[in-house]
Formats: structure tokens, C-alpha cells, sequence
């Protein structure tokens, strides 16, 4: 078995430590959970790794003997692969040159692209991960997002010069998968697993990693916490070496039972790529919709913020239509929030108090009134539990979960009678979850009612009253909380024709 | 530190400048007379720059201002030439821009197409009807009543000192401008839109509407720009406004270096445009050739936005 030992990581920001003397030790063959809330040092880690960001120290050893880091062509060279979060992928082009994209086509005669071997050379890798199905000739883009993963963990395969893969480092690659892709992914990394190299495994699902992983280390405020045996340690123990407080239930329990107002009322609602959508939600009433990726889920959301129209059926919010546009929408109390908080939810260069103010603007009349701002800005900056003081500092500049806070001050702001959540936990850590759980239940029981979209099962049983199941847009079910209970029940509607 | 240095970079380099032209010229640079000469050249860019500004802060920008300019100089000595008072042809001229701009706005926001190509064309099209109106002549002598031609010459005197109007003019415009954008809940959506367009709507932004109004302004800007050159050269030709918008863009690019994100703000904009006339002025003086003036003026730009560029990746 062979070892990889990075020690003595450490790494300051103008003073401040963000990774103070960390030690990692990684062996082939086992996949190394690394956990924390975020700005827990994890990001980092991995740039230090990566050696994409000048560590103060860092020295790396393989089975004992040094290894030089001192650049990304080193991390390359060493066999170390990275695939991120966020995909970074060519649309336009197809699946098979994605995959081979850091590395020189193959020629014939010398000049020519011999295209036939690009694309065995894609159909290799993918059929090594199982992805057989996935056609290579297709433009990257149009691919789900777990055949994108699939794709670029293929082009990580094939990325290699000559060397061999050592150690994948696999940053939150669930967090845009759905159960069903994510179970692939699961599939791919026990054989690469099975192939002798080192998993690091970076992921904000405990579940997932109590699942999958082997060994956990946790880190706390850039400091090394814990490592342990996956076997030897339980979920309470890490949420316990993460937040440095005891462990507590994952959701917090209803307390107000549901009015008895209806807010939403649709009958037979067909547009153009939702159909039969039959449901009503009561003030306080928290629904659920869920399904596979991309079933529908967005565009239902958006339905209530005015954007997409109703071709037949009827549907009313507060005994009137729905509102005919995003304006319209705040204008009557709905607040929404995005799946995409960078792209559709935050002006990342604009300050946390431009950002909660936005959809409120009118309501400070035509001049810009920068103190009240402020006042408000700090007000529901504390409400959300925002950690940051400093309400002109660019949200760019925050961590994960901040910017999601920030997004929920917005729509707290807006004092909701309808609040539309979409994902609204993805890529926020453990603390900041619950914190958002709570201003769900708090705004639940003032009235508000709220449709919560989720491809995260626990977040979904623990939060939600009832759930609509979508399939390809059109409502599969409607779930009432009695049937909610067994777990198995849902995974069933999620997974289709998989058995489960 | 750097951040600081990134932003006054160009504001140290515009002191230098003057520094230069100051010992070069001892005589004539540093005097009332030639600072008011330069304001009163400056006038025209510093309308169509403050205005620019306001769709520049939506990562939008506007290529028609230079013939739109002359398009409402045109309609405006048309008038003036058909024997209609000065107010009417004024009118006329704005009414041409406010148009002219929302025609622009249309198709930008409405049927989506980038400012780039869509100002491109509009830019084509206004200089062609202006060519058109005026038969391709230039409109001059006693057909422009010496009431409008006269406003350019006349000022406001403090003690010896003769205001120019042009500059009065200019100096509203751009206070106008600055108080629209910074202290109007208008001017911060503005921002917002050019932070994240889809976030903007998303959070319930008339961003289709705001970026009407917006070019239409661009456009008004333009057209009066248009109409303070006429009034000042007392003539009216389809190409006078053309040098504008070069001009104008590049101020706004050499006052995006001076701000903190790099986002437009319609007072660094006015040292991008003083920096722009006070160059022009010395190196007049200076006798250097006019050709020589545009490249160095060229490499002044590119040296100014490369460096912030430069020292902003260190940054991050």
C-alpha cells in the first residue's frame, strides 16, 4: 500500500491564519473524507495541494521519500487530479474533446486530427467509470449534470501525460447530483478505488461520506481537529469536531401547526413544459418538490415569480393571479431564492448591503437613502445570523453560506407571504444549515408559506408538511406527511425504475 | 496598499501630466485663459462622457453618440434654416436624441441584441440620415440665428473672469449625471444591472424598461452635445460629432481604473475626460504632430487600463 503525507500545511492571508500546521495522511486504495463548516481551511487545503496558492510551508512525501510541490505542474506531475464543484467544461465542444482537453490530439499523417481515436480514447475512459451511456459525440453542454462529472472525471483519467492518477481530489461532487447520479458517482469511485489510487473527498453530506469514505479528517477555524476510521466514529461525533458543539437534531421541529388560509390554489396547470400541477398550500404550509434533476422543479418556482405563462388550467396566489412578473412578484410578497446564488441570485462585486436591499428599492423612495440602508442591512443581516460586521464589503468576499444568509435577509426583508427556496442548503455548511432551517421554521410560523425544492432526502423529510413529486415536469405525487414517513417510500419515487 | 496605488495610479498620472505641460509651457498652460479654453473644448466630450457613463455602469455602452450628435445638429439648423424660433430647433434636436437613444434601448433590451452590433447599426443609420437631411452640405452663416450662436460665446463674468456657458452647461450635466447615478434609487438598480443582469430581474429589476431609460438619456446627452457644437462652430455638418465617441468611451475606461471594483462613476469619468483635453491642449501647444497626438493619446489609454488590469490579477 502506498502513502501520501502532506504536513506541516500552512497558509496566512495577511496575517490571518486560514490553515495553521495541518497533517494529512492519505493511503491508495481508501477514500479520505476531508470535512468542515466553510472557511474551515478546506478550500485552501486543496489549493496548497493543487499548488495553485504559495503554501507558507508545505513539505509532501510518497512512501516515505520527499516529493517537490512547488507549482501546479508539480501537483500534475505527482499524478494528483482535481475535479471541482463547479464544472469547468467547454459546451460547444463535444464530449470526447472535453475529455481529452489537456492533452495533445491524437494525429494521422502526421497534421490531421484522427478523430476516431479521440473518440475511442473518450469511450475507454468512459466505459472504465460505467458511463457507457453517454454519447461522446454530443456538445458537452447538453449533458445533465452527472454525466458532465462523469466527463470530467474521464478527462482527469486520460489527462495524464504518461503517469499514472495517484491521489483524485473530488471537491463537493455531489452538490449538483441528483440520488441517482450521485449513486454512479459512488459506483465510479470504489473502482478507482479498486485501481490503487488515493481518494481525497470533500463534501458538506455527512451522510454521503458516512457511506463512501474510509478515513474523515476534520478541520475547525484552519486548524486540524481530528482524523479518525470511518468505522470507529459516528455522525454525531463529526458535527461535534466540526462545529465544536454538541450535536443536535438536523432539523428543527415544527411548532405552529398550519393555518388554515389557503395562499396557493392550481388546478390543472399546464404550461409549456409543466403539466397537471394540482395543489394547494396553506399560510405556513411548508411543500416539498422534488425528483430528478431538472424534472421541473426550477421552472415551477418560477411560475410564481411571474416568469413563464399558464397555457390552461387556473391558479391563484391570495385569491388573484399570480404575478405577471419578478417585479410584480416582490411587489405582492413572494420572495424567491435562486438554485444559483452566484449567477441569479447575487451581484458578487456589490456590497452585502446593495445585495439585501435590491428587490426593496422602491420602498426608500427616489433618492437613495444610503443610512437607512444600513440600518436595515444590519437589522436583517442579524436576523439570518450573518457573520459579517461590515455591511459594505463585497459578497464575493464571503463564504458559501453567508451569501446564501444574505440572499434569505432579501427575502426576510420583503416580510413574505410566499417564500420559494430553491436548494437553498447547496454548498452551505453544516452551521449555516441549521441557522437556515430555523428562518424557515420562524418564517413558517408567522404564516408564510413556503415551496422548498430539494435533491438532499434527509433536508426534504425533515423540513416539509407535504412533498410534490415531479416526473419530466408533470406532477408524479403528491405525498402527505403520514406517507412521508418511511424514507425507502421516497427514494422509490426518486429513483424510478431503479429498485431500491 | 496596492488597491490604493491601483486606484490613484491615474490620478498621479494625470498630476504628472499637468507637471509636464506646467514646466514645458511656463507661460501659457497654467493661466486662467488657457484652463477656461481648455474647459470650454471640453465641454462637448464631458456631456457625452457624464452621459455615457449611465449605460456603461449596466456593462452596456452606446457607439452612436458621435452621430447622433451631429444628427441633432443637423435637425436643429434645419429648423433654425425653416425660419422656426431658436426653441423650437433646440427641441427638435433633444427630441431626435431622447428618440434616437430609446430606438437604441429597443433593440438592446427588448429584442436583445448586443449593444455592440445594435449601436453599430444605429451609429450607420443616424449618420446617414444626417448626411441625408443636410444633403451632405454644412448648414452655416446667416441661417443660424446668432441668439443659438451666440450662447456658446457669452459667460458668466467673475471678476475678470469670463465663464464660458458651454462649461456652465457641462458642469450641470454632469452634476445631473452624478446625482442620478449615486444618489437615485434609479442609479443603483443601474449598478445592480451591471453587477448581475439575471439576479437584478430576478430580484424584481424593470431591467428591461431601466435600460430604455437609460439609453435614452445616452442618447439625450448626445443630441445636446450636438447642439452646444453647432452652437459653438455656428454651424451645422453630418460629421462634426464623430470624433465623440471614441473620446467619450475612452474616458470612461480611464476613469473605471480610478474606482474601487472598477465600475463606472460619473466623477472619475470627468478626470478621464480632463485627462483626455488637457493632453490635447499641451501637446497643441507644444506643436506636436496631430497624428502623433492620437497614438500616444491611444497608448495613454492602454497604459492606464493595463496597469489597473495588471495590478487587480495580483490582487486577487
Amino acid at each position: 500500500m502506498q502513502s501520501l503525507t502532506f504536513s506541516n500545511m500552512s497558509k496566512a492571508f495577511g496575517g490571518v491564519p486560514a490553515l495553521a500546521d495541518v497533517t494529512l495522511n492519505l493511503s491508495s486504495g481508501r477514500v479520505h473524507a476531508l470535512m468542515g463548516e466553510n472557511g474551515a481551511g478546506k478550500s485552501t487545503l486543496i489549493k496548497l495541494i493543487a499548488g495553485v496558492l504559495k503554501p507558507d510551508s508545505i513539505s509532501v512525501s510518497k512512501n516515505g521519500s520527499p516529493l517537490p510541490l512547488n507549482d501546479a505542474r508539480d501537483a500534475h506531475e505527482a499524478g494528483f487530479r482535481f475535479i471541482h464543484q463547479e464544472l469547468l467544461i467547454v459546451p460547444q465542444v463535444s464530449v470526447a474533446e472535453n475529455i481529452l482537453l489537456s492533452r495533445d490530439l491524437p494525429h494521422r499523417f502526421g497534421f490531421a486530427v484522427n478523430w476516431n481515436k479521440v473518440q475511442a480514447i473518450a469511450e475507454e475512459a468512459l466505459a472504465f467509470l460505467g458511463a457507457t451511456h453517454i454519447d461522446v459525440t454530443l456538445p458537452a453542454g447538453d449533458l445533465p449534470a452527472g454525466d458532465k462529472m462523469m466527463m470530467k472525471i474521464a478527462a482527469a483519467l486520460v489527462s495524464a501525460d504518461q503517469n499514472e492518477p495517484v491521489l483524485y481530489v473530488l471537491d463537493e461532487p455531489t452538490a449538483a447530483l441528483t440520488v441517482e447520479e450521485s449513486e454512479m458517482l459512488f459506483d465510479v469511485i470504489e473502482r478507482l478505488k479498486a485501481k490503487g489510487t488515493a481518494i481525497l473527498y470533500v463534501s458538506h453530506r455527512i451522510d454521503e461520506i458516512l457511506r463512501i469514505c474510509d478515513d474523515v479528517t476534520v478541520l475547525r477555524d484552519g486548524e486540524f481537529v481530528t482524523t479518525n476510521e470511518i468505522s470507529k466514529t459516528s455522525k454525531a461525533d463529526i458535527i461535534e469536531a466540526m462545529t465544536g458543539r454538541d450535536f443536535k437534531d438536523a432539523y428543527p421541529k415544527r411548532e405552529i401547526s398550519i393555518g388554515t388560509e389557503t395562499i396557493v390554489r392550481l388546478k390543472n396547470v399546464d404550461t409549456t413544459n409543466l403539466h397537471d400541477l394540482s395543489f394547494e398550500i396553506r399560510a405556513g404550509e411548508i411543500l416539498g418538490v422534488s425528483g430528478l434533476a431538472e424534472a421541473g422543479q426550477t421552472q415551477l418556482l418560477k411560475l410564481f415569480m411571474g416568469v413563464g405563462k399558464i397555457k390552461s388550467g387556473t391558479a391563484s396566489f391570495i385569491d388573484e393571479e399570480l404575478p405577471g412578473s419578478p417585479s410584480d412578484a416582490w411587489a405582492r410578497r413572494v420572495a424567491y431564492i435562486p438554485r444559483e446564488r452566484r449567477g441569479e441570485a447575487l451581484c458578487l462585486d456589490m456590497s452585502v448591503r446593495a445585495n439585501i436591499v435590491l428587490p426593496h428599492l422602491s420602498d426608500y423612495g427616489f433618492y437613495a437613502k444610503p443610512w437607512l440602508e444600513n440600518k436595515d442591512a444590519h437589522k436583517f443581516g442579524a436576523k439570518v445570523r450573518l457573520k459579517s460586521n461590515d455591511v459594505s464589503q463585497p459578497v464575493g468576499q464571503l463564504s458559501g453560506g453567508n451569501q446564501q444568509k444574505i440572499v434569505f435577509a432579501r427575502a426576510i426583508q420583503g416580510n413574505p407571504k410566499l417564500l420559494l427556496l430553491d436548494e437553498p442548503t447547496r454548498g452551505v455548511d453544516i452551521g449555516a444549515k441549521y441557522d437556515i432551517y430555523l428562518l424557515v421554521r420562524e418564517l413558517s410560523a408567522r404564516g408564510c408559506s413556503v415551496i422548498l425544492t430539494s435533491t438532499d432526502l434527509p433536508e426534504v423529510l425533515g423540513m416539509c408538511d407535504r412533498v410534490l413529486v415531479m416526473h419530466e415536469g408533470r406532477q408524479a405525487h403528491l405525498l402527505e406527511r403520514g406517507e412521508m414517513e418511511s424514507a425507502d417510500l421516497l427514494s422509490h419515487f426518486y429513483n424510478g425504475h431503479q429498485a431500491s | 496598499m496596492i488597491q490604493k496605488l491601483r486606484q490613484s495610479g491615474t490620478l498621479l498620472g494625470f498630476v504628472l501630466i499637468l507637471l509636464f505641460f506646467a514646466l514645458k509651457l511656463p507661460d501659457t498652460f497654467l493661466t486662467a485663459r488657457n484652463l477656461i479654453n481648455i474647459s470650454q473644448q471640453l465641454s462637448m466630450l464631458a456631456v457625452v462622457a457624464a452621459t455615457m457613463t449611465i449605460v456603461m455602469v449596466m456593462n452596456d455602452f452606446d457607439l452612436s453618440v458621435g452621430s447622433m450628435a451631429s444628427l441633432s445638429g443637423i435637425v436643429a439648423a434645419m429648423i433654425f434654416t425653416a425660419g422656426y424660433p431658436v426653441w423650437v430647433g433646440l427641441s427638435a434636436g433633444l427630441l431626435v436624441g431622447v428618440l434616437g437613444g430609446l430606438f437604441n434601448g429597443f433593440l438592446v433590451s427588448v429584442v436583445g441584441i448586443l449593444p455592440f452590433v445594435a449601436t453599430l447599426g444605429t451609429l450607420t443609420v443616424f449618420s446617414g440620415m444626417a448626411f441625408l437631411l443636410s444633403d451632405g452640405k454644412t448648414i452655416f452663416g446667416r441661417d443660424i440665428p446668432t441668439s443659438f450662436s451666440g450662447f456658446a460665446r457669452s459667460g458668466i463674468e467673475i471678476g475678470d473672469i469670463k465663464i464660458p456657458m458651454l462649461t456652465i452647461t457641462a458642469g450641470l450635466v454632469i452634476f445631473i449625471c452624478w446625482c442620478i447615478l449615486e444618489h437615485t434609487n434609479f442609479g443603483r438598480r443601474l449598478y445592480a444591472i451591471g453587477g448581475n443582469k439575471e439576479a437584478s430581474h430576478l430580484a424584481g429589476i424593470k431591467v428591461v424598461r431601466l435600460r430604455l431609460i437609460a439609453f435614452s438619456l445616452t442618447g439625450l446627452g448626445a443630441a445636446g452635445a450636438g447642439l452646444m457644437y453647432a452652437a459653438r462652430v455656428a454651424s451645422a455638418n453630418p460629421t462634426q460629432g464623430s470624433g465623440l465617441m471614441l473620446d467619450a468611451i475612452a474616458a470612461v475606461f480611464l476613469g473605471m481604473t480610478m474606482s474601487r471594483r472598477g465600475e463606472p462613476k460619473v466623477i472619475y469619468t470627468l478626470v478621464g475626460v480632463l485627462i483626455l483635453g488637457v493632453l490635447d491642449n499641451g501637446m497643441t501647444q507644444l506643436r506636436v504632430d496631430s497624428y502623433v497626438r492620437e497614438i500616444l493619446v491611444g497608448l495613454i489609454v492602454l497604459a492606464a487600463v493595463s496597469v489597473s488590469s495588471l495590478s487587480k490579477r495580483r490582487q486577487s
